[in-house]
């Protein structure tokens, strides 16, 4: 299952003298989830614009291949939902994905029919028959997935699809969207490392309307991650002495010092850890904790939006 | 002077004037009441729908209905 | 098939915010007080009181024709204004509101998607219309005086190609620009400077559409044929495909505000 589904290649969008989107080139693969990870103005949005064919961009090609070979029109393989998705607040939750259904090409009764399914599915099924204009943002975020999905469509796009939503409609989605990648491929925008590692297993670092860093989660977290030790010592002043001194050893490549606490990067943990505890017994510190490990997701995807 | 207008005043055809008059602020009333929000606070278009007339009635649909569109 | 789904929703969306109701009532209720109040303008003004002793009025009772003509007149500047505000944000509304990008996003047709919406708007006006003159025409033969049904007829279709004219003006510019004031006071504008226009050179606007109410106004006052009347109605018509080309172009253009 390493078709690609979506093949990107040069994608470029300029507003008048600005541009947004610098050449970025990216594939995903059939039956993957891959988020679209970066801080606030990176051109996430403008990208899934683009991918959602609602925005014309300056450059580049972006390809859907369907068994193969690439689509003319690639509306009917997608599905789509903005950032804020807004309904007809005057329709029904029901009405809409009747609507949205038969918009997408679906016969009356097989509209009414995946309607009514996904209705269940999205856990609205009473709240179906009243007016949209009464929802919360949770329910139109579900009601906007329906609506994506009513066609069985072969990607699935979201535009930060989590970012406003309280911590229980968070975890609603993100459940929802755990079933869903099982049955069709998911490309979605993100601010938020930990939603991208909760769901994801392909990541697409984007920064300043450039492609970062890009490849399967795994890779990156081998491939980046390194060994760190995180230590932590007494209050006293030779303590603290100490401390400081073991960032220039040289097994230690990096240090950040903050109080009684110090995050190493070293070449070799378990080398590492044993020289620094002859070393405190040496000195006569007493360490309070020492904690061996890799270094996260987090520190990575920092490093690449500050650098 | 009423009555000299009386005499000349042809009810049949004025009354149905009258009669639309209070369906459009009926109908007016009906969908305010119904709004879930509205441009203004209800009850200032409540006073502009009984006492603007036809033109009261109007401007509620046209300004103060938010969810029209 | 798209274009019915379209349609449907659009009808749909006019009944729920009670646009088929109001707006053919306001339009009868137009037609209708025309009449009434030229019928009781002598009392009206004789109640008005403040005349100097010993002075009478003498209006010269209009003619039925003539009434009707200037229930036209009510239309061409309350009736006009009612229809570009009722539906200035037709499309902009929803670019604005972001539901476009919904719509958009799934395999729609932007002709159809634009036709239903102009369709609709061209059936609320015809109703509404066709509803007031009808009105307009029974009160002035019951209150004032007989009209020449021949002429009341050709009048009222002129007269309806100028209002579907004026919507069609109003749903391209909702599809040009976004701010609701903008749309209406560009659309308002134009028709009035081409009415206008009409009115002071109609040399060499013989053709306008914008020569369409006054059609209008002289078929109904003389009997005789209105000069360039079937030009006026072919390039009126020409205008309004080419309006209605340019706002699909430009749904297919601005399909999202962003």
């Amino acid at each position: 299952m390493t078709r690609p589904l979506l093949q990107v290649k040069g994608l470029t969008k300029r507003f008048k003298e600005r541009e947004v989107v610098k050449g970025i080139s990216f594939s995903v693969a059939e039956g993957s989830c891959a988020a679209l990870l970066g801080p606030n103005g990176a051109g996430k949005t403008t990208t899934i614009s683009m991918l959602a064919g609602l925005l014309q961009p300056s450059g580049g090609s972006i390809e859907l291949l369907v068994n193969g070979s690439p689509v003319p029109d690639r509306r009917p393989y997608i599905g789509y939902l903005p950032q804020t998705p807004v309904f007809y607040p005057w329709m029904t939750g029901k009405e809409f994905l009747l609507y949205a259904g038969e918009l997408a090409g679906l016969k009356s009764r097989e509209a009414a029919l995946e309607t009514a399914e996904w209705l269940e599915d999205v856990g609205l099924k009473d709240a179906g028959k009243r007016k949209i204009g009464g929802y919360s943002g949770g329910m139109k975020q579900r009601l906007g997935l329906a609506q994506a999905l009513i066609h069985r469509p072969k990607l699935l796009i979201l535009d930060e699809p989590v970012s406003a939503l309280d911590p229980s409609g968070r975890k609603d989605v993100l459940s929802l969207l755990q079933r869903i990648r099982q049955e069709t491929t998911v490309l979605f925008s993100t601010h938020v490392l930990h939603d991208a590692e909760e769901i994801c297993d392909e990541i697409l670092m984007i920064r300043e309307g450039e492609i970062a860093l890009a490849g399967s989660l795994d890779h990156i977290r081998r491939t980046y991650s390194e060994p760190v030790i995180r230590l932590e010592v007494g209050g006293d002043e030779a303590s603290r002495a100490w401390l400081a001194a073991v960032g220039s050893k040289d097994f230690v490549s990096q240090a950040e010092t903050s109080g009684g606490r110090a995050k190493l990067t070293v070449t070799d943990v378990e080398l590492a850890s044993l020289a620094l505890m002859a070393d405190a017994v040496a000195h006569r510190v007493m360490i309070r904790s020492l904690e061996a490990g890799q270094s996260t997701l987090e520190d990575l995807f920092l490093k690449v939006v500050q650098s | 002077m009423m009555d000299t207008m009386n005499t000349s005043i042809p009810w049949g055809l004025i009354a149905p004037l009258i009669v639309l008059q209070l369906i459009l602020a009926v109908v007016g009333l009906i969908s305010l009441y119904k709004a879930e929000a509205t441009r203004g606070p209800k009850w200032l278009w409540v006073i502009i729908i009984l006492c603007g007339n036809i033109l009261g009635s109007v401007a509620y649909f046209i300004i103060g209905r938010k969810d029209a569109s | 098939m798209q274009f019915r789904l379209f349609f449907r929703k659009e009808m749909l969306e006019m009944g729920r915010s009670y646009k088929w109701l109001w707006v053919p009532l306001v339009f009868l209720m137009l037609g209708v007080m025309q009449p009434i109040v030229t019928r009781f303008m002598p009392e009206i003004l004789k109640s008005a009181g403040n005349m100097p002793k010993g002075m009478t009025i003498s209006i010269e009772p209009p003619s039925g024709a003539e009434v009707l003509a200037q229930t036209l007149g009510q239309y061409s500047s309350v009736g006009l204004l009612i229809l570009v505000l009722s539906f200035m944000t037709i499309i902009s509304g929803e670019r604005q509101s972001g539901v476009s990008q919904m719509i958009f996003s799934k395999p729609v047709s932007y002709g159809s998607y634009t036709a239903a919406k102009w369709a609709s708007m061209l059936s609320l006006i015809t109703v509404s219309f066709a509803l007031g003159y009808a009105g307009a025409w029974y009160y002035t033969v019951q209150m004032i005086g007989s009209v020449d049904a021949g002429a009341a007829v050709k009048a009222g279709l002129f007269y309806l190609l100028w209002l579907w004219f004026a919507g069609s003006l109003t749903l391209f510019m909702s599809s040009l620009i976004n701010p609701a004031a903008g749309i209406a006071f560009v659309s308002l504008g134009a028709a009035l400077l081409l009415s206008m226009a009409s009115g002071w050179l109609p040399r060499y606007t013989a053709w306008s559409p914008g020569s369409l109410p006054q059609i209008s106004a002289e078929w109904l006052q003389s009997s005789g044929e209105a000069k360039g009347a079937a030009g006026a109605a072919v390039l009126c018509l020409v205008c309004m495909a080419i309006l209605f080309t340019g706002t699909i172009y430009q749904v297919k253009l601005k399909k999202s505000k962003i």
